[in-house]
């Protein structure tokens, strides 16, 4: 088993600038160090219908209100500040972006734990002896030579679908094959509850696939799946 | 003591809790029916109305009593006016899952409980969530 840089198409090129944009890396920043409260702002504000800041502000009183620390208010505006900088891109670039942040919280939360020996890396392929290479790639790697780590990345639990958790699911089958324990997750910027709702409706076999959702994405950082 | 209201029935702390969930549950189910345009995600619309309404509304409980502050009344008709803009039903899928956490995260409860289940219902205390809530980070802050 080893790791490869994807394919460049012309989807990969225009997705590149996307993820390049300096708006994903503040965002990712800022979740990073982010509440679960306002994670739940980001995903709600990144996605609504209005970019009046005030509007926000009152509907979280637990990161704006009185009760709120001075440290936390603070940090809540740099939140809703990046949040509605993607609302305001438009509806058809904010799929986009939206992607993008969780991928790149998600790789910055495992930074946390990475050595030289298990490095980081984004967009990377994993190739198998006498299998056929899988198309998509995964959005972030552990390239750990003894446990190594793959992540597929979604903004809602509407992404968790056959094709990704076959994908994810045949990975950890043939790594297996080659002695290689694969550890394989999907990271969702949804709640819990809402995943696996999506999880239990599918067919695709996806009992060793680990599930990062909204409320655990600290996990990433100390933990291997 | 409570005073009374024009309708001679007490005006509780409960029923102005009780209006805004029950405000709350009404625009959640427009936007259920909204959702149910796209016919390719009927199941998962239904899944997440099946899983999350009755905890929506138990949030009727949450408090044990007390008043809700203006500011978490103010908080959930916010969140009840950004789902009834809403147009498209991609995008209300998406606030199906979303809504009710921050109806739960303003009113300090969670919508995991199911109606009449331990946790959250009668004497519920924000600043004491239950060690299982999975929204017990969300509740109590985690930074």
């Amino acid at each position: 088993m080893r790791f490869q840089d994807a394919a460049r198409d012309a989807r990969a090129v225009v997705y590149a600038g996307i993820q390049a944009d300096p708006l994903v890396a503040r965002a990712a920043t800022l979740l990073a160090e982010a509440t679960t409260a306002e994670r739940l702002l980001a995903r709600a504000a990144m996605n609504g219908e209005r970019t009046d800041p005030d509007v926000w502000r009152r509907m979280f009183p637990t990161l704006f209100g009185e009760g709120a620390g001075e440290e936390l208010r603070r940090h809540s505006e740099l939140v809703l500040a990046a949040s509605l900088e993607v609302a305001n891109r438009g509806e058809a670039s904010r799929s986009q972006f939206r992607g993008a942040i969780v991928e790149e919280l998600t790789a910055r939360l495992l930074a946390a734990r990475a050595t030289p020996a298990a490095p980081i890396r984004r967009e990377r392929r994993v190739l198998f002896d006498g299998v056929r290479a899988e198309i998509h790639p995964y959005d972030v790697t552990v390239e750990s030579g003894t446990r190594p780590e793959v992540y597929d990345c979604k903004w809602g639990a509407r992404g968790i679908n056959a094709e990704v958790l076959n994908q994810l699911d045949d990975a950890q089958v043939h790594a297996a094959d080659e002695d290689v324990d694969l550890a394989v997750a999907i990271v969702v910027m949804d709640a819990r509850r809402s995943c696996e709702l999506r999880l239990d409706r599918s067919t695709a076999n996806h009992a060793n696939t680990r599930l990062v959702a909204l409320e655990s994405l600290d996990e990433l950082r100390e933990t291997k799946p | 003591m409570v005073p009374l209201s024009a309708s001679g029935r007490y005006a509780t702390c409960v029923n102005e809790r009780e209006r805004i969930i029950e405000r709350a549950a009404a625009s959640y189910r427009a936007l259920a029916d909204l959702a149910e345009a796209i016919e390719d995600e009927w199941q998962y619309v239904t899944d997440l109305v099946e899983a999350y309404e009755p905890g929506l509304l138990a949030l009727a409980d949450v408090g044990g009593g007390r008043p809700p502050e203006p500011e978490q009344v103010a908080a959930v008709e916010e969140a009840i006016a950004e789902i009834e803009l809403i147009s498209d039903p991609h995008k209300a899928i998406d606030w199906l899952s979303t809504f009710p956490h921050v109806v739960a995260l303003a009113l300090g409860g969670d919508v995991h409980e199911p109606v009449g289940a331990g946790g959250n219902s009668g004497g519920y205390d924000a600043s004491e969530p239950d060690d299982d809530s999975p929204f017990r980070a969300l509740l109590l802050g985690d930074r």
